[in-house]
Formats: C-alpha cells, structure tokens, sequence
C-alpha cells in the first residue's frame, strides 16, 4: 500500500500556515516547507521515474539530506512553474512524502494529498557522453531552464580544516568521484563542448550558472579561481553570437580587479558572492576560511563594488538561512535573527546588493547537521522581508529568479516585483 | 480536471477563422484583454494559452490567479458572430520539458525569432453562450420588461 495512504487524516499543518499568510502564495509556503522538511519518495513514486525522462539525483556539488547517492528525482516541479529543490531525507526526520495519485506525483503531509508535482525533465544531452568518455550530466548538469557547471568540486578552504559549518562539498566530492566517476576539476575546453551540445535542444536554456569550491591560490588570493572561471566562461562564449550572455557566477568575494576582469573578459551577466549569514560573529564562527582570508565586513563591501562592475540588480548574496538559529552559538529567537538579518540585508540594499536564501538543509557529516533549521514562520517572514527590500530600493532579482534558479522562495514571490524600468 | 462540457468549445475552435482573447486580473482587479493567438483545447478539456514574454501583463496576472485563485475569461468569436466565453482557472504553467519544447517549437516556426515564457493550462470552469442573436432571443422571452416600447409599437407602414 502507498505509504502516503496509511497515515491518519488530520488538518495539514502547512495548510493552516497557508490560511495565516493570505498575502504570500500557497506555492511559496509549500515550497518552502518542502525545502525545510525534506522529501521522501514511495517505491510508487520511485516507479514512475525514468532517467530517459527525468533527471536524478547524483550530478549536484552538495550531497543529500540522508547521505545516500541512488536515483531519486532531481527535484520538483509545483504547477506555477516554480522549482522546489529538495533532497531525500529519512522518513523519520518527519519530511513530505511524495507518491501518485491518479498516476500523477503528489506532495503528502500527515497522509493528506497536498499539491500535485513533476519531476525535473530531463535534458536531451544527459544521454550523451563528452569526447573524454564522462557521461554530459557530469560535466555540466541542468536545471527545468538553467545549465550548472561545477567546475572545481572541492574547496581550499577545508586545506586547514576550515570549511563551513553546514558544507558537505567535500564529503560529496569523495562519493561522487568514487560512486558517479565525476570529474573533480573540469576541462574548460569539454565544458564548451557540452553546453554547444545542450544548446541543441530549443526552448530548454535560459541561462548558464558557473559555481565552484573557492580556489585560494594565485598571485593575490582568488586569483586562480578567477582565471579557472575566466577560462570557462570564455569556452561557453564561444558557443553564442552575442559578447554578453545569460549568465550567473558564484563565486567567492572578488577584489574589484577580479571582478573587473570576470566582466572585461567574459560574457558573464551578473555575479553572487554567498556571505551565508548576516552576522559577523556568526560569520566568523560558521565561515571560517571565509573570516580568515576576506573578512565579514570586507565580503560586503567586496559585493557593493560588484554593483558598480555589473550594474545594479545584477549583484547579490546568499544566505544559508536558519544557521543563525542553530546550535549554542544561534541567535536565541527567530524575532531577534529576523530583525538582525533583515537590517544587514537593508544596509546592503540600500548600496544596490539583494540578498536571496536558501532554506538551511541540515546534512550530515557536517558539524551543524545535527542541529534542526527554522520554523516554516521564520522562513515566511524572511521571504516577505527580503522581498520588501527589493521593493524598497527598487532592486530586480532578474539573474536569481524562479527561471534562472529556483532555489529561493523569496525571488520566486519577485516574479510580480514591478516593472520599474518600463 | 474541466467542471463543464468542453464540447462547445471544442467545437468552436475547431471552425476556421476563430479569433480568442485571454482576459485576466491584475492587483487593483482591473481586466487586462488581450489576443491569445495560439489558444487550443488540449485531450484533457483545458485550454492551453502560450505566454511568450515573462513580463507581459498577462503573464503576470495569469501567475497572480494561480496563486491567489482568481479567474480568468476566455472568449471566442467568428465571423458568423458567434461569441463563446469560457470563465476558468490556471491549473499549470509548464515551463520545461517536452509539452513546453513543442509548444517553443510551434511558437517559432509561426513567428520570427520568438520566444516562449510559459505554456498555461487553463480548466473550463463555465462556458456562456454570448452570440447575440441567441441572448437577444432569450432576452425578450425571459425579461420583457427590459425592452424599449417604441420596438412593439404599431409603425406607420401598420397603421
């Protein structure tokens, strides 16, 4: 019997949330929820996969929530267009259930049906193998509209053991490499060649994302993460007629030289530097390697030079939203991390840098994953507040959207931002 | 899946020379019309209306309806003078994957280095037959006290 079917009937917590925000779409709240719970799909659900069809787990830089690579779907599609990105968690950390009803994938709390869902098409490159003889999803994988490139799948800062506090890079690196025969560094070169290939298939890309570990080394600090990206970027170049292309970076804060030169020499469009919390102390405390080589004050004021190389609205950072909650350290209640988070995220605003999150997904193997993430109010109430920002300082979200990424409930409430340049 | 009869409407999309409009809400509640060139009627009853810009009014007032449950209006007409509106709700806009990339397909083989935004699905909840030569009938059988007199009077020729 489908597991979905066994539990007893009650009231949907979600739904009860749902009916307190009428001001926040029903699709934001279950996709957030979704993203703080986890999933776990039924054998019924696991059936209907098809890997000719949809994409599966196994091509992401970050690992899952129950620490298993094995072919689940990628992630989920909700009927407004909007992606949730989820990972498979253990049944008994109390995540969403996905199963079939009708024959269609359906979300299910407390065994109630909550909303029908897709899995990720796949694209028609992942069936391809590059000239190296790596199978395409694992040199460039994709999202329902975005290509990925994780170029470099490791990051120096674990070199003296000082990752972050929620990162599992590394840990994926290894299962990865082993498990899915990922290469580890790419070749800029394949790189081009496989994006040409995906680009094959129409109405299927909006955009190219480069993201990577940070790369320490160089003659100043960054500097080969930033000529690797360089490299890259100029491959994928090739396979457009246009200079500038859709495109996003993550990656580490770059000086203004750097950035400069990401801009001057590549058609990359927009760029994102992840300061993971708003917080110095905690920065300092769960960003170690970022404390030691940049620094929480000068990652920011690293992000408001990007504005003047990218342009306003083409710049923003990252939190991993819910750590500053977690553990002895967290921020003792959520009204306090809110105001604090909000105001750093203000005072970035104001100098023209967004700021998105992502729900925090605690994984294992990480020193903060045995700590629980927020409460799906606290993510709501962050949403609407880094959503009013934008408002505020009439910031679009463009290059971080439910198009271009997916992963944030807060830009996905932007997609009815207004249309100030019209 | 569709509340009413998608017949009528299948029916009337099926005739040459149909012309349809999307009408949709935006946040003050104003009407937004506008062609929906491409409308069709899918093997399931909703009828499918391609978005092909992101930030088109009714792109955006499509996605405000599917998130706060507001309806949309469909009409239908040709040039016999018939009118069909269908009053329905967004049940998906698909965004990726195969229906998405035949729909892009379609959209470019038709119009010069175009793009697609969004294929929305759109469930019939009531169909209304607006032709007027059928209201004006049930109308006058229905409301008579709705008429102009000087229509039943005596005209000159009867006199």
């Amino acid at each position: 019997m489908p597991l979905a079917s066994t539990k007893t009937h009650r009231q949907s917590a979600v739904e009860e949330t749902i009916a307190r925000y009428p001001d926040v779409p029903r699709f934001v709240i279950i996709k957030t929820d979704v993203q703080r719970r986890g999933v776990f799909y039924t054998d019924e659900a696991l059936g209907l996969l098809d890997e000719r069809l949809h994409q599966t787990t196994g091509t992401h830089i970050f690992g899952a929530r129950d620490g298993r690579i094995a072919a689940r779907p990628e992630s989920l599609l909700l009927r407004d267009g909007s992606s949730i990105i989820t990972t498979p968690t253990p049944l008994e950390e109390n995540p969403y259930v996905v199963d079939l009803l009708d024959g269609q994938p359906w979300l299910f709390d407390a065994g109630e049906p909550v909303e029908e869902v897709d899995y990720w098409p796949a694209p028609a490159f992942y069936a391809k193998t590059s000239r190296s003889g790596v199978p395409m999803k694992n040199i460039v994988s994709a999202r329902p509209q975005r290509l990925n490139i994780f170029p470099y799948r490791y990051c120096t800062f674990w070199n003296n053991g000082k990752g972050c506090s929620f990162c599992d890079i590394v840990e994926q690196l290894k299962k990865g490499g082993k498990e899915l025969q990922i290469p580890a560094r790419l070749d800029p070169v394949e790189v081009g060649e496989v994006v040409q290939e995906a680009l094959r298939e129409p109405g299927r890309f909006s955009s190219v994302f480069l993201t990577s570990g940070s790369i320490v080394g160089g003659k100043q600090p960054f500097d080969d993460e930033v000529d690797y990206y360089i490299d890259i970027l100029k491959e994928v170049g090739k396979n457009f007629r246009t200079a500038k292309y859709p495109s996003q970076l993550i990656g580490t804060a770059f000086t203004k030289e750097q950035l400069q030169r990401l801009h001057g020499e590549t058609g990359l469009t927009s760029y994102t530097s992840d300061i993971e919390v708003l917080d110095e102390e905690l920065f300092n405390q769960y960003c170690p390697g970022k404390a030691e080589w940049i620094g929480y004050q000068e990652w920011k004021r690293r992000l408001v030079d990007a504005v003047e190389v990218f342009g306003p609205g083409r710049v923003n950072t990252g939190l991993v939203a819910g750590i500053e909650l977690a553990g002895p350290r967290g921020i003792a209640s959520e009204d306090e991390a809110l105001q604090r988070t909000l105001a750093e995220a203000e005072d970035l605003a104001r100098q023209g840098v967004s700021t998105v999150f992502i729900v925090w997904s605690p994984r294992p193997h990480t020193p903060l994953g045995q700590y629980k993430n927020a409460s799906l109010d606290y993510y709501i109430r962050l949403t609407r507040g880094l959503h009013a920002l934008r408002i505020k300082y009439r910031l679009p979200i463009d290059h971080d959207s439910y198009r271009n990424c997916g992963n944030h409930p807060d830009s996905d409430l932007s997609r009815l931002l207004p249309l100030w340049e019209e | 899946m569709p509340i009413v009869s998608t017949s009528p409407i299948a029916e009337f999309l099926g005739r040459a020379g149909t012309i349809a409009s999307i009408a949709t809400l935006d946040e003050q509640g104003a009407p937004h019309a506008v062609p929906s060139p491409f409308l069709s009627l899918d093997p399931q009853g909703r009828l499918v209306h391609l978005e092909l810009l992101e930030t088109s009014t009714s792109h955006r007032n499509l996605l405000r309806s599917i998130w706060f449950n507001r309806p949309v209006s469909i009409t239908l007409t040709n040039s016999d003078r018939e009118v069909l509106v269908i009053t329905g709700k967004p049940h998906k806009a698909h965004v990726s994957g195969p229906l998405f990339s035949d729909y892009y397909r379609l959209v470019r083989s038709r119009l010069e280095d175009a793009d697609l935004a969004a294929v929305w699905l759109i469930e019939p909840q009531q169909t209304r037959d607006e032709t007027y030569a059928k209201r004006k009938s049930q109308e006058e059988a229905l409301h008579p006290f709705h008429l102009h007199l000087d229509r039943l009077a005596v005209t000159e020729d009867e006199q």
